[in-house]
């Protein structure tokens, strides 16, 4: 009788994102030694978003220097990757995954990195696809790239960080651009007022058209176009539709393996599902916050490595938690903004330098005095101290943030009670 | 005989004009460099990180490394090695040495 080959510890990362690809190498850098699979949807070996609104988006770009595994860094770390392939189901029971071509994989340990897919409109079928963009992947950042090179006018839907960053964009390539948001202001659901109205006068002095406050009643088609009507009765007409209007975090998967959902899957300090044989890391997963004093799911590029790094960990036993301040950046036209904390739960800003000309760092305050972050524009390493203070649990005194005489790292302080 | 290459090295700043952990951005012969001073002794890295193209000069120094201003990945200031996710691949270090009160830096290796 022939005993049955001992099946190898195998891991398998669902997701093929910035975050499955941290996930994966981090579990070779701390010495994980059996199978391991990665299993994404798309294409094209795992990549970094953030260039598909910018550089990449304006030809400037490469896929090279946006990818983060590559075909060699696979094979030399023994990551079996499956790419094009959609996982159809997880039988957390027997512990196996199934793709849609029927392929199928035993697990010991699952990460989920499914990120999110971009909002649609309600009647988007009904329109010309050659003329309407998302921006969530690398096809759809080239195929916007080609439409915007035979463009005039390109209209936005969404005065998010995307619409205004592919506005920027648009603008460096001589494209007209008019950018329509719902909301009486820019960034609204994460940027305090002050932040909005830079944004708005900075996009306005390089001619894009800002329209906000004004929901969309109909969009049509055009024999050459799109033409959108606004609710206050004024029709805009574009080459091209983009949509900016968010994301929803892809958790089809997740929902029928049964996980505990809340906008997101939910996970715990160290990324675990309510199964402890599976984690999640990334855009999808809603994680306890200890500076918010909440749980949050944040969509942005230090949270799918950092959150990813430290699942990979924990489920090789490490003890390390994910409690990092929520940061993450934008660049349009030259100027780099960096966002930290919660400055959209401020309502008083303290400027240290001039950030509205270009160069200074907002600290934004509640109510009762507690700093609950900060926006830099072009000033990144006065946003870095700051963390600094804030992963301290200490904030500078606002007067003295005011102060750019004293270097921003001898600045006095006192505490900054944890929101909440 | 044998001819060995000389070294040549440029004058890049005052040793008073850094304190520890403290950082300054130079430009020698159009080669931005960052020049560190750590426990008394000088240290150059090539100014542009070796991931996302940010000036370390703009970076946080601490422990040792220096933080790229726009990734947060960690560089050993000393060696130019990457200490932490998304830098993978080393910044090019320069030699550094003190002639009197002037720091000077060689941009030959």
């Amino acid at each position: 009788m022939t005993a049955m080959p001992e099946r190898e510890t195998t891991y398998v990362v669902v997701g093929g994102g910035q975050a499955a690809a941290w996930i994966a190498r981090t579990l070779r850098a701390e010495g994980f030694a059996g199978r391991l699979v990665l299993i994404g949807e798309e294409r094209h070996w795992p990549y970094e978003r953030p260039a598909l609104s910018k550089d990449f988006l304006q030809g400037t770009g490469s896929v090279e220097a946006i990818t983060l595994l590559t075909p060699a860094l696979a094979e030399e770390a023994r990551i079996e990757c499956w790419l094009g392939q959609r996982v159809v189901s997880v039988d957390r029971e027997a512990r196996i995954v199934t793709t849609a071509d029927g392929r199928t994989v035993s697990y010991d340990t699952l990460f989920l990195a499914t990120g999110g897919r971009a909002r649609r409109l309600p009647g988007q079928d009904s329109l010309p696809a050659d003329r309407v963009h998302t921006l969530r992947t690398l096809a759809e950042s080239e195929r916007l790239r080609g439409a915007l090179a035979g463009a005039k006018r390109l209209l936005v839907l969404g005065g998010g960080w995307i619409g205004l960053e592919v506005a920027a964009t648009a603008r460096a390539l001589g494209v007209g651009a008019t950018v329509v948001e719902v909301a009486p202001r820019l960034c609204a659901r994460t940027m305090p007022p002050v932040v909005s109205d830079w944004l708005h006068a900075l996009h306005e002095s390089h001619g894009v058209r800002v329209v906000s406050g004004v929901g969309v009643s109909g969009v049509a088609a055009m024999s050459d176009g799109v033409a959108v009507t606004l609710a206050d009765g004024e029709r805009l007409e574009a080459d091209h539709l983009l949509l900016g209007i968010g994301i929803e975090p892809e958790v089809g998967l997740a929902a029928a393996m049964g996980l505990a959902l809340d906008d997101g899957i939910v996970v715990d300090a160290q990324g675990r599902t309510s199964d402890p044989r599976v984690f999640a890391a990334g855009d999808v997963a809603r994680h306890p916050n200890a500076f918010a004093g909440t749980s949050l799911r944040l969509e942005s590029w230090a949270n799918a490595q950092n959150q990813a790094i430290v699942a990979a960990r924990a489920a090789l036993g490490g003890a390390g938690v994910y409690a990092d301040i929520p940061w993450f950046w934008s660049d349009q036209y030259g100027v780099n903004v960096q966002m930290l904390g919660l400055p959209g739960m401020g309502t008083r800003a303290v400027a240290r330098g001039t950030p509205e000309a270009g160069s200074g760092c907002w600290l934004m305050l509640d109510e009762s005095g507690i700093v609950t972050g900060a926006v830099a524009v072009n000033a990144a390493r006065d946003l870095r101290v700051l963390r600094k203070l804030l992963e301290d649990g200490r904030a500078p005194l606002p007067d003295a943030w005011a102060d750019t005489a004293t270097p921003v790292q001898r600045l006095p302080s006192r505490p900054n009670i944890i929101m909440r | 005989m044998t001819e060995w290459p000389m070294t040549e090295w440029h004058d890049a700043a005052a040793t008073d004009a850094l304190d520890d952990d403290e950082v300054m951005a130079l430009n020698i012969a159009g080669v931005p460099v960052a020049l560190f001073r750590q426990e008394g002794g000088f240290f150059a890295l090539h100014d542009l990180c070796s991931h996302g193209a940010a000036r370390l000069s703009d970076g946080f120094v601490e422990n040792g490394c220096v933080e790229c201003p726009l990734h947060q990945g960690l560089i050993d200031i000393r060696s130019g090695a990457p200490c932490s996710a998304p830098i993978t691949e080393p910044v090019r270090s320069y030699p550094v040495r003190v002639v009197g009160d002037r720091v000077e830096i060689s941009l030959d290796r």
